[in-house]
């Protein structure tokens, strides 16, 4: 997914072309919608330093 | 005994008298599926209702606890587990007709532990389309409606379990939270909904949604009742990867009524986000009433908090669309269209993008610990709103208007990013009559501090004691 740009409409018909994605220009067009608020998301996650920080991937327990 | 009344009783309650020989499980099942009968045409919260199958189980408990054999608090009361929960020959839908015909062949491990425990299952309650939004939207099976007011969405995803409680329908009910799943309608609809220690309630036999983010728990009217319940499916199973090998107490040592000492945080920033003012004002009493039983309430900084969304948003859109993938491909069509939305979208993630929200999610949980270091608990509202009406895309939370979902999620998300258990426990209602809760979070496997808390508030007040007029 493209960083640091708001994501055009061609690059997400390009994107949603690649993963078979289809459905009537109504849904695409709330699909659209819905991934730019994504992607405005993990924009915000971007800009955080996680530098120190491992993929939290399982929570563990501490006395487990 | 009144039906209505048996129907209202705690599973304590009821087990004093099934112990005691006073009231029998076939008395208390008639109660409950008559109580169905009358309220399910308006809530709509069963997806499949097991009537001969409880008859036959209350008959066999009957029969037990007459000559001798009683298990325990569970004993003849009835449960209903929401429709992801696999039940052994019984359809498990997970909210869709894509699964109208699945009959699993084995049982989950909390359905086996209340069988275990003697408890009966009455059904398989109705929850939002594969368990992906928080306000109990169902087109396959019929949206749930809240029982205080029929116009407003029980919420979701287990809203059908708190319906059923709400009007009850059901002594005890489960649910599964993945980004306040259980917590919402048991807000929304007034009644207690526990959300355990990521790993202390097995999701084997569970249908995922978000596998990091998953966590089964009860749903119940008293905090006493979601403590007897966590006696009963609490605990390690190695057939769960996630499963925590950790001792297990005994829940109901918490109910004491004495929060003499504890220190509860109350973070600043969760009056900083959109909140209507009677919710606001609902918790701000509650934590006054806490304050003067003697807990020290004090306001805490929570900055990670405003992250909450970005992270839960990426991590479980990310994992949703990746295990329902295959669904989507093959019956996209017969998909819920804001459902099949959020899980196409998910596949937009990135890996790097989900991988940097699991680092965002080590930062996130390392300040929450720091913050439990200062104070046993963190406190404030489950819900910016109160029942929001069925189908709205957007609410009015104070002077703002926002997105349902985020608003609906924005004080339960933290805790499955971090999975610290929280509870939400009823503290008041809107002038419109909805309720409101109030969410107290602890320390990881410290449910004992939870539930002290939140029963030592609900002995204080009657909140729990209202009926919705249904």
């Amino acid at each position: 997914m493209p960083s640091g740009k708001p994501l055009t409409r061609e690059e997400f018909d390009s994107m949603a072309a690649q993963m078979g994605i289809s459905g009537e220009p109504a849904y695409l067009d709330e699909l659209f919608s819905q991934v730019r608020g994504i992607v405005t998301g993990a924009d915000s996650l971007r800009e955080m330093d996680v530098s120190n920080a491992e993929p939290d991937m399982v929570f563990v327990p501490p006395s487990a | 005994m009144d039906e209505l009344e048996i129907c209202y009783m705690s599973a304590g309650d009821l087990s004093r008298l099934v112990s005691k020989k006073e009231i029998s499980p076939v008395e208390i099942v008639d109660a409950h599926l008559s109580r169905i009968q009358a309220t399910e045409p308006v809530l709509n919260s069963f997806i499949t209702l097991l009537a001969d199958e409880a008859g036959a189980s209350a008959r066999q408990a009957e029969r037990d606890i007459q000559s001798g054999r009683y298990r325990g608090p569970l004993h003849g009361i009835p449960v209903g587990l929401k429709d992801l929960y696999n039940t052994r020959g019984v359809r498990t839908t997970s909210g869709s007709k894509i699964f109208d015909n699945f009959l699993p062949e084995e049982d989950c491990t909390v359905a086996v532990r209340f069988r275990e425990a003697g408890a009966i299952l009455l059904g398989k309650l109705n929850m939002h389309q594969f368990a992906l939004g928080p306000t109990g939207e169902n087109p396959d099976y019929g949206h749930m409606h809240n029982p205080w007011n029929p116009e407003m969405v029980s919420g979701g995803s287990s809203g059908g379990s708190g319906s059923a409680a709400a009007a009850g329908q059901c002594t005890i009910t489960t649910g599964s939270d993945t980004g306040g799943s259980i917590r919402i309608p048991a807000a929304l609809c007034g009644i207690v909904g526990l959300k355990p220690t990521y790993g202390l309630v097995s999701r084997h036999g569970l249908t995922p949604l978000s596998w990091s983010l998953d966590h089964p728990g009860p749903m119940v009217r008293t905090v006493e009742d979601a403590a007897l319940a966590m006696n009963a499916i609490a605990g390690y199973d190695p057939k769960d990867v996630a499963s925590a090998n950790v001792t297990v107490p005994d829940y109901t040592e918490a109910l004491t009524e004495d929060v003499r000492g504890l220190r509860i945080g109350v973070p600043k920033e969760y009056f900083e986000v959109p909140l209507d003012p009677e919710v606001r004002q609902s918790v701000q009493n509650a934590l006054s009433q806490l304050e003067s039983m003697g807990a020290e309430v004090r306001e805490v900084s929570f900055p990670m908090f405003e992250q909450s969304q970005a992270i839960s948003t990426a991590i479980l859109l990310a994992e949703a669309a990746a295990y329902y993938r295959d669904v989507v491909e093959k019956d996209g069509d017969k998909v819920y269209e804001p459902v099949r939305l959020r899980l196409e979208a998910g596949r937009f993630i990135s890996a790097a993008d989900y991988l940097r929200a699991q680092q965002a999610r080590s930062l996130f949980d390392r300040e929450a610990r720091q913050l439990l270091n200062e104070v046993d608990l963190l406190a404030g509202p489950t819900e910016p709103v109160t029942a929001p009406k069925l189908l709205a895309g957007t609410v009015i939370a104070g002077e703002h208007e926002v997105g349902t979902v985020g608003a609906l999620t924005q004080y339960t998300r933290p805790f499955n990013i971090t999975g610290f258990p929280a509870i939400s426990v009823p503290c008041g209602f809107s002038s419109s009559g909805l309720p409101i809760g109030l969410q107290l979070a602890g320390r990881p496997f410290d449910e004992l501090t939870v539930l002290r808390a939140a029963y030592a508030y609900e002995r204080a007040t009657d909140w729990h004691k209202r009926r919705p007029d249904i």
